[in-house]
C-alpha cells in the first residue's frame, strides 16, 4: 500500500477506522502533562528521601489532602464497578458503549490512589505488613486487601482492551487470550463489584468506627457502622457521572463524540437515582448524627463547625447545592435532557461528594475532642499539591494514550460518521 | 551456543520461578522490618553496666541534688536523689537535661582567642597560658572579676584574686541573695536568711517565685508536695502575690494580685493589719515600725499595689491564725529587688514572732573563708556589679585593664544588656572561664573551656532561702573531655603566678578547708553525703524603719504600662541558655518560630485596641522589643508578661536567634537608703507595630 | 466494647492541683525515652511529645482568672480506639499490665491510629531523628531509637516494668505483685511536686487504688468508654468540667 503523508506518522497503530491529531500535536501535548508529572516526581522524591516532613501534614492532620484525594478519586472512580455490575451482571447493555471508558478511568483512580498510599504510609517498604500482619479487626486492613485485589481485577479488566489494539490483535495468541477474557468479563465484574462495594464501605467505616471522634463516629448496623453504606451510595452516586464527565471533556479536548447524549443520559439517571438513595438515608444519618450521637459525646452541633474554614457552610454545600440540587436535576427527565443543567449537576455531584471525603478526613481531625484542647486548620503544601498533580497527570497520559491507540469507545466511528 | 529470544525469555522465567521457591526473597521481605528500622544514619543505642552517682547540680540555680544514671562511663540521665535534702526525690527541669547538655552544639572544646579581625580561633593551652599571663600582669592592680555561681568556693578563690592582683573588685552575678543580704545587714543581722518552708503551715510569697525559681526551688517543692497528699485539703496554705499568675500562683490555693515592684509594700499593708490585731516584736525599733506601718493602711495599700483591701485582709487574717506561718519576700523574676522588699518581708516574720523558730525565719551561720584575703560572704554580698557597671558607664570610676569571668554572662543577663555590653567594651582584655560559648565569650578576647559540673569537684554552700545550713560536693561523674581544664587548679595555680598567695595549693585543698570550716566530714561528703546543721546566729534584729521608710517607696514608672518578665527554669538560665531538650517546655503562644509572644489580659488588650497575634512594640527609653500578642487573663491590669530566656545571640540553634530579650527593657535605678541597684519595676510605652 | 481486663493494671493519678507546670517530667521523659531534640519546637502540632503538659484556663477575666496544668501522658485506654484500627497489629493492649504497646519495627506509619485517638497522645516521626554531634552518646540503652516514617507514644516506660519484673523474678518474688513504687514511669519519678502517682490499679495495695476511687479523680472524655488508665484529680469543679465535655444543663460528679 501507498503511504499516505497525510495522516499521522503513527496510524497504523490507531483504532480501526479511526481519526488521530498529528503526531507532533500529540506530543506537544503529552510534553505539558509532561511538565506537570515531573513537578510531581520531584515532590515524590523529596517525601520518599527526606521523610513526610516535607508536607504540611502533622500530628492532628495526620490525614490530609492525600487521604482525601485517594477518597475522592476511588468513590469517583466507583463508575467502573457499578457499570461493570450493570452492564455484565444485570446485562443494561447499553452500558456497552461506555464500559470500557469506566474501566480505564477505574484503573486510573485505583492505582492512582496506590501510588499517594506509597507516598503516604511512612514506610513503603513495609506496606505488605497489611497482608502478611493483617489485623482482622481494621477496618483499613479490608481497604488495603479489597483496593489491590480490587486493582488486580481493574488490570485484568483493562488487558483486552489493550490486546485489542490493532496490531496487537494481529497475534493469534494475544486475539485469543483477550477473547477468552470477555467471556469471563461478567465474572470479574462479579467479583469487581463485591471487592469494590466492601472497600468503597470499608472507607467510611474506617471513619464511622472512630468512636472517640465525634464527628465522624457513627454506630453500626450489625459490624458495620453507617458510613459503611453511605460511602457506597455516594460512590455509585457520583462515579457514573465523573465517567461521563471524562467522556465529555476528552470530546471537547478531541473535537469527536464519543458517546452518545443517550448513554451519558442513562448513566446520569442511574447516578440520580443512587444518589437520591444515598440523600435519604445521608439525611437520616444527620439527623441520628445530631440528635444522638453528639449529645451523647456531650457536645452540640455548634461545636462541630468552626470560623470559615471548617464552617457550617461546608454540610449545606455537600447537602444542598450538591446533593439535593444536582439529585433533583438528574432525575426529571427535562432537566437532565439540558445538556448544560446536566453537565453542572454531574460537576456539583462530584464536588459533594469531594466535600464529603474532605470534611470526613479533614473537619474530622480539626475539631477538638478535649474541652481544652483547641481547633487547627491545616492547608496542604506544594509537596502533597505537586504528588496529587503527578497522579491526575498520570492519569492524562494514561487516557491520552489509551485513546490515541485502543478501541475506547465503540460508538466513535458511527457518531462521527456523519460529520465526515 | 547461541541464545535466542525464546531462549532468553525461558531462562528469565526460570530464573524468576527458582527464586521464588527459595526463601530468598522472603526472607529479604521480612528483614525489611529490621532494616528499615535500623538505617546507618540512626544511632543505636549502646549498653553497657548502670550504676548511680549521688551530686549535686552545679548547673541550675535550685542547687538540686541529682542521681547520675551511668551506662559505662556515659552519664545518661539525671534523676532526682531521694536522700538528698535539696533533691527529695525531685528534680528540676533544666538539672534534669544535664546528661544531655554535656554534648551541647553550645559547648566550647578548645581554649579560643580573638583574632585581630574579630574571629576566634582554637588555641592550645600553652598559647591560653602565655596570653592570659601577659595580659593579667599588665593589667595587675586594675583587674575585676565576676562569678556567676552563688553557692561555690570557687568565689574564694577568685575574691582573692582580685583582692591580691586587682583593685578589690570582685562581683557576683545578681540573684536574689543580695537583697537579702543587704536587708539582714541593715536591720543589724548575722549569717544568711534561711526560710524554714518545710515546717511553716501558712506560706505567703510575696513576689517571690518559690515554686519555680525561688531559692532551692526543688526543696521547696518538695515541702509542697508533703504537705499536699492528692485530693486532700492540703495540710498547708501556699499563698502568692505578684503581678501574674504565674507556677507558684497556679500551685498556690490563692492568687493575690499586685504590682510589680510594690511586694515592699503589701508586706507593710500586712504589718500594719497585725499590728492592729496586737501583733508586737521585742526590737527596740518597735514604736518607729508601728508607725510607719501606721500609715499603710488596706486602702492606702490597695491603691499603691491594686489589689484589694479585702484579700489583704484575710491574708493577714489568715497568717495570724496560722501555727508556724512563714512571708516570703523576693522577685518574681529572680533578680533586681530591692533591700526593701526583703526588709518589709523580714519585718512582717517578726511581727509573726517566726525568728528562729521551727517553720520560721532563720539566720543561718556562714563559714568564715578559707582562702587568705578572700573576701567573707558578707563582704562578696555587699558588693553591687551593676552599680559598678553603672559608674563605669557616667565616668565615675575607671573600668579595670582586665575582667575574669567565670561562669558568668553578664552581656546578656544584666538590665539593659546591650549598654552593659557596651560598659564591657571599655576593659582592654576579658578573658571568661565557661562551659558554653555565650553572648560574654563572644565579647571575650580569650575564652577557656571549663568542664560542666558533672566533669569536676565543686561545691555548694547553703543556697540562699534553704532553711539549713548546708555544704555539699559536685563529683566528677563523667570523663572531661580532652582540651577542656577544672577552672578550679588552673584559678588557683593563676593566681600564683600572678603573685597572690592563697594559703592553698590546690582546689581540692580549698574544698577540704571549707568542709572543715563547715564542720562536714570531708569522707563522707566524697562518699555522696551531705552536711546539715540545725545550727542558728542569734538574731537581735531591729526594724530598720527609717532605711524601710526610705527603700520602700515606690516610685512612678516611665510610660503607662508595666512590664512582669517571666522566669521559667526549664527554659534555662543565662549561662545555660535553652537545654536541647528544654525548647519543647516554651509554650504555643510565648514563641512561634523566632518571633517573640508577650502576653495581657483581655482589659489591657482593649485598652491599647490590638488583639490575639497582632504586633506590637514595647519600648521604654532602655530599649525596645517588638513581639505579638498573647491573651492571657492571669495577669494584672496594665501589664505585660515577657518570657526570660529567649534572644539570644550567641550559643546554639536551640536559643540563639529566638525571640527577644526582656532585660533590653528593665531599667537600673538605685534604691533609695540603701543605693542598691534595682530593676523590678519597668514601664513601658506600647504601640501598635 | 468491653474492656479488656488484666490481673495487673498500670494506671496513674495526676493532681492537677499540683502541676505548676514546670515541665521536668516532659524533659525527663525525652531523655528516658530517647527523643530526639528539635531546633525549632514551636510548631506544637508536628513537635514529637510523649507527654504534654496542657494549660487550662476557667476562661474568666481577670481578676477571676484561674489557671491549671495536666499533664498528658498515652492514657493506656482499656478500649483504645487506636488499637484495633491499626492494619498491621503494631500497637496491642495485652497482658502487659494494660500498657498499649507500640511496635516500631512493625508500623507502617499510616497514621490511623493518630486519627482514631483524641488525646493526641500518638506521634509520627516526619523525620529522622538528629542528635547534635556526640549527644547520642546519651541515649540509653533501653529504648531502640525511631526511624522516621513510625508512630511512637508514650509507653508508660515500658522497659522500666520489664527491668522490675526480672528483678522480683531473680529474687523470687512474683513478678505479677510487685511493691509499690517498685515500678514508677520516669515522668513521675521526675516530677519535684509529687503530681503524679503511678501504681496498679488492681493493687489494693497500691496507692492509686484508692486515688482512683476519689470523689474527685474522673477521666478524660470518659463518655467515649475508652476507658482509660490515667485518672485525674482535682478539688476544683471548673478544672473537673473540663475533662468531658458536658452539655450546659449537666452536672460535673464529685
Amino acid at each position: 500500500m501507498e503511504k499516505n503523508y497525510s495522516l499521522p506518522a503513527d496510524h497504523d497503530l490507531f483504532p480501526e477506522g479511526a481519526q488521530r491529531c498529528s503526531l507532533m500535536k500529540f506530543t506537544v501535548w503529552m510534553g505539558l502533562v509532561g511538565v506537570v508529572a515531573v513537578w510531581g516526581l520531584y515532590a515524590a522524591y523529596k517525601v520518599l528521601s527526606t521523610g513526610l516532613g516535607v508536607t504540611a501534614l502533622d500530628d492532628y492532620f495526620g490525614f490530609g489532602l492525600w487521604i482525601t484525594f485517594d477518597l475522592a478519586v476511588i468513590a469517583l472512580g466507583a463508575g467502573a464497578f457499578f457499570t461493570g455490575l450493570l452492564r455484565y451482571i444485570l446485562n443494561i447493555d447499553p452500558l456497552k458503549n461506555i464500559i470500557n471508558l469506566t474501566v480505564i478511568v477505574g484503573f486510573i483512580c485505583y492505582s492512582g490512589a496506590m501510588l499517594i498510599l506509597v507516598l503516604d504510609v511512612g514506610q513503603p517498604v513495609r506496606a505488605w505488613f497489611g497482608y502478611w500482619h493483617a489485623n482482622v479487626h481494621s477496618m483499613l486492613t479490608e481497604v488495603i486487601f479489597c483496593i489491590t485485589c480490587y486493582l488486580i481485577v481493574l488490570i485484568i479488566e483493562y488487558v483486552p482492551l489493550i490486546l485489542e489494539q490493532k496490531q496487537l490483535n494481529r497475534i493469534p495468541l494475544l486475539h485469543h487470550i483477550a477473547h477468552n477474557l470477555h467471556v469471563m468479563m461478567p465474572l470479574f465484574a462479579g467479583v469487581g463489584a463485591f471487592l469494590s462495594t466492601f472497600h468503597q464501605g470499608s472507607l467510611g467505616g474506617m471513619y464511622g468506627v472512630l468512636f472517640a471522634r465525634p464527628y465522624v463516629f457513627r454506630d453500626g448496623f450489625f459490624v458495620w457502622p453507617w458510613t459503611f453504606f453511605l460511602f457506597v451510595i455516594s460512590a455509585v452516586g457520583s462515579g457514573p457521572v465523573f465517567t461521563v464527565l471524562i467522556a465529555t471533556l476528552m470530546e471537547k479536548m478531541t473535537g469527536k463524540k464519543l458517546v452518545s447524549w443517550d448513554i451519558k443520559s442513562l448513566m446520569g439517571k442511574i447516578a440520580g437515582s443512587m444518589l437520591f438513595v444515598y440523600l435519604i438515608f445521608k439525611f437520616m444519618d444527620t439527623y441520628g448524627w445530631i440528635a444522638h450521637i453528639l449529645p451523647n459525646a456531650g457536645l452540640t452541633y455548634d461545636q462541630n463547625f468552626y470560623g470559615n474554614i471548617y464552617g457550617q457552610w461546608l454540610l449545606w454545600a455537600e447537602l444542598g447545592v450538591c446533593g439535593v440540587l444536582p439529585c433533583i436535576i438528574l432525575l426529571v427527565p427535562s432537566l437532565r435532557n439540558n445538556p448544560a443543567l446536566f453537565y453542572s449537576a454531574a460537576i456539583l455531584d462530584c464536588i459533594g461528594v469531594t466535600i464529603n471525603r474532605y470534611v470526613f478526613t479533614v473537619q474530622a481531625l480539626a475539631m477538638p475532642v478535649m474541652p481544652f484542647d483547641t481547633w487547627e486548620t491545616y492547608a496542604p503544601n506544594w509537596a502533597e499539591w505537586g504528588s496529587s498533580a503527578l497522579v491526575v497527570a498520570y492519569g492524562a497520559i494514561v487516557l491520552s494514550l489509551s485513546y490515541r491507540y485502543l478501541p475506547v469507545f465503540p460508538q466513535e466511528k458511527k457518531l462521527n460518521a456523519t460529520k465526515a | 551456543m547461541a541464545v535466542d529470544r525464546r531462549g532468553f525469555l525461558k531462562f528469565v522465567a526460570g530464573v524468576s520461578a527458582g527464586v521464588m521457591v527459595t526463601p530468598i526473597p522472603w526472607k529479604l521481605l521480612d528483614d525489611a522490618s529490621i532494616w528499615t528500622q535500623n538505617w546507618p544514619w540512626i544511632p543505636s543505642n549502646v549498653d553497657g553496666a548502670t550504676s548511680y552517682v549521688s551530686t549535686v547540680s552545679k548547673l541550675c540555680p535550685s542547687c538540686v541534688g541529682m542521681k547520675v544514671r551511668l551506662v559505662g562511663d556515659r552519664p545518661v540521665r539525671i534523676l532526682p536523689d531521694e536522700n538528698h535534702p535539696l533533691s527529695k526525690g525531685g528534680i528540676s527541669p533544666l538539672a534534669v537535661a544535664e546528661a544531655q547538655m554535656l554534648y551541647s552544639p553550645a559547648r566550647v572544646k578548645r581554649p579560643l582567642k580573638r583574632a585581630a579581625d574579630g574571629a576566634y580561633v582554637a588555641i592550645s593551652w600553652e598559647e591560653a597560658d602565655a596570653l592570659l599571663a601577659e595580659k593579667l600582669g599588665a593589667a595587675k592592680g586594675s583587674i575585676a572579676c565576676v562569678s556567676g555561681d552563688e553557692t561555690g568556693s570557687i568565689n574564694e578563690v577568685l575574691s582573692s584574686l582580685a583582692v591580691q592582683a586587682g583593685s578589690g573588685n570582685f562581683y557576683l552575678m545578681p540573684t536574689e541573695a543580695q537583697p537579702a543580704a543587704k536587708a539582714l545587714a541593715a536591720m543589724g543581722g548575722k549569717g544568711q536568711l534561711g526560710y524554714d518552708i518545710e515546717n511553716s503551715d501558712y506560706v505567703l510569697a510575696i513576689g517571690a517565685n518559690v515554686l519555680e525559681t525561688w531559692g532551692p526551688v526543688i526543696s521547696t517543692r518538695a515541702a509542697y508536695k508533703a504537705a499536699r497528699p492528692h485530693g486532700e485539703d492540703p495540710a498547708v496554705q501556699f499563698v502568692f502575690a505578684g503581678p501574674v499568675q504565674n507556677s507558684t500562683a497556679a500551685g498556690a490555693d490563692q492568687w493575690v494580685p499586685i504590682k510589680a515592684g510594690t511586694e515592699g509594700v503589701f508586706a507593710l499593708g500586712i504589718a500594719h493589719l497585725l499590728i492592729k490585731a496586737g501583733a508586737t516584736a521585742d526590737a527596740a525599733d518597735f514604736s518607729a515600725f508601728k508607725s510607719l506601718a501606721e500609715a499603710y493602711t488596706p486602702a492606702k495599700v490597695a491603691e499603691i499595689t491594686g489589689t484589694n483591701a479585702d484579700q489583704l485582709k484575710a491574708v493577714a487574717a489568715a497568717l495570724l491564725k496560722a501555727r508556724t506561718p512563714l512571708v516570703v519576700c523576693g522577685s518574681d523574676f529572680g533578680q533586681g529587688t530591692g533591700a526593701g522588699t526583703v526588709m518589709a518581708g523580714i519585718a512582717v516574720n517578726m511581727l509573726l514572732g517566726g525568728l528562729n523558730r521551727k517553720g520560721g525565719l532563720k539566720l543561718l551561720p556562714v563559714a568564715e573563708p578559707v582562702v587568705s584575703s578572700a573576701m567573707s560572704r558578707a563582704e562578696m554580698m555587699d558588693k553591687d556589679f551593676v552599680s559598678y557597671m553603672s559608674r563605669i558607664n557616667a565616668g565615675k570610676e575607671k573600668a579595670p585593664k582586665a575582667m575574669v569571668f567565670y561562669e558568668a554572662n553578664p552581656a546578656y543577663a544584666l538590665p539593659q544588656a546591650t549598654k552593659m555590653s557596651e560598659v564591657l567594651g571599655q576593659v582592654s582584655f576579658k578573658v571568661t572561664f565557661t562551659t558554653f560559648l555565650d553572648e560574654t565569650a563572644m565579647l571575650c578576647d580569650l575564652v577557656l573551656p571549663v568542664p560542666m559540673g558533672l566533669e569536676r569537684l565543686d561545691d555548694v554552700a547553703t543556697p540562699y532561702g534553704y532553711g539549713q545550713a548546708l555544704y555539699c560536693l559536685a563529683r566528677p561523674v563523667a570523663p572531661m573531655p580532652a582540651s577542656v581544664k577544672p577552672a578550679g587548679d588552673y584559678i588557683v595555680a593563676l593566681a600564683g603566678k600572678l603573685g597572690c598567695s592563697l594559703g592553698v595549693s590546690s582546689w581540692e585543698e580549698v574544698l577540704q578547708a571549707k568542709a572543715k570550716a563547715m564542720d562536714a566530714d570531708w569522707d563522707s561528703l566524697m562518699d555522696g553525703n551531705v552536711f546539715t546543721s540545725d545550727a542558728t546566729v542569734s538574731a537581735n534584729l531591729s526594724f530598720a524603719a527609717d532605711l524601710l521608710a526610705k527603700s520602700v517607696n515606690v516610685k512612678a514608672q516611665e510610660g503607662n504600662f508595666a512590664v512582669a518578665p517571666v522566669f521559667k527554669l526549664g527554659i534555662g538560665t543565662a549561662k545555660t541558655a535553652i537545654p536541647p531538650y528544654n525548647n519543647k517546655l516554651i509554650r504555643r503562644w510565648e514563641l512561634q518560630g523566632n518571633e517573640l509572644y508577650v502576653a495581657m489580659n483581655g482589659a489591657t488588650a482593649r485598652k491599647l485596641g490590638v488583639m490575639m497575634h497582632d504586633k506590637i512594640v514595647i519600648s521604654n527609653k532602655s530599649g525596645s522589643i517588638n513581639a505579638r500578642v498573647n491573651i492571657f487573663e492571669g495577669i494584672m491590669n496594665d501589664t505585660i508578661t515577657v518570657l526570660m530566656g529567649l534572644g539570644h545571640t550567641a550559643f546554639d540553634q536551640f536559643s540563639k536567634g529566638k525571640g527577644e530579650n526582656v532585660m533590653q527593657l528593665l531599667t537600673v535605678g538605685f534604691e533609695a537608703g540603701t543605693g542598691l541597684s534595682v530593676w523590678n519595676m519597668a514601664g513601658v510605652t506600647i504601640s501598635k507595630a | 466494647m468491653q474492656a479488656k481486663e488484666f490481673k495487673v493494671k498500670w494506671g496513674m493519678a495526676i493532681d492537677i492541683d499540683k502541676c505548676t507546670g514546670c515541665g521536668a517530667c516532659m524533659v525527663a521523659c525525652q531523655a528516658e525515652n530517647n527523643l530526639s531534640p528539635i531546633e525549632d519546637a514551636s510548631n506544637k502540632i508536628k513537635v514529637m511529645n510523649w507527654l504534654v503538659v496542657y494549660e487550662l484556663s476557667n476562661k474568666k477575666p481577670f481578676p477571676e482568672h484561674d489557671v491549671a496544668y495536666l499533664p498528658r501522658p498515652c492514657q493506656q485506654c482499656g478500649t483504645p480506639p487506636c488499637v484495633s484500627v491499626c492494619p498491621v497489629i503494631a500497637t496491642d493492649k495485652n497482658e502487659e499490665g494494660g500498657i498499649v504497646s507500640q511496635i516500631y519495627p512493625r508500623c507502617i506509619g499510616c497514621r490511623y491510629c493518630m486519627a482514631a485517638c483524641p488525646y493526641h497522645a500518638r506521634y509520627f516521626n516526619w523525620l529522622d531523628p538528629v542528635w547534635p554531634e556526640g549527644m547520642e552518646k546519651a541515649l540509653t540503652p533501653d529504648v531502640s531509637v525511631r526511624p522516621r516514617g513510625v508512630v511512637e507514644k508514650c509507653s508508660f516506660c515500658h522497659h522500666r516494668f520489664m527491668m522490675a519484673k526480672d528483678k522480683a523474678i531473680v529474687e523470687g518474688r512474683d513478678p505479677e505483685a510487685l511493691a509499690d513504687g517498685e515500678y514508677v514511669t520516669s515522668c513521675t519519678e521526675a516530677c519535684p511536686n509529687g503530681a503524679i502517682v503511678f501504681g496498679d490499679l488492681n493493687n489494693p495495695d497500691h496507692q492509686v487504688y484508692e486515688l482512683a476511687r476519689s470523689k474527685y479523680a474522673s477521666r478524660l472524655l470518659e463518655r467515649l468508654h475508652a476507658d482509660t488508665q490515667v485518672y485525674y484529680i482535682s478539688r476544683r469543679e471548673w478544672v473537673r468540667r473540663q475533662l468531658d465535655n458536658y452539655l450546659d444543663n449537666e452536672k460535673v460528679k464529685g
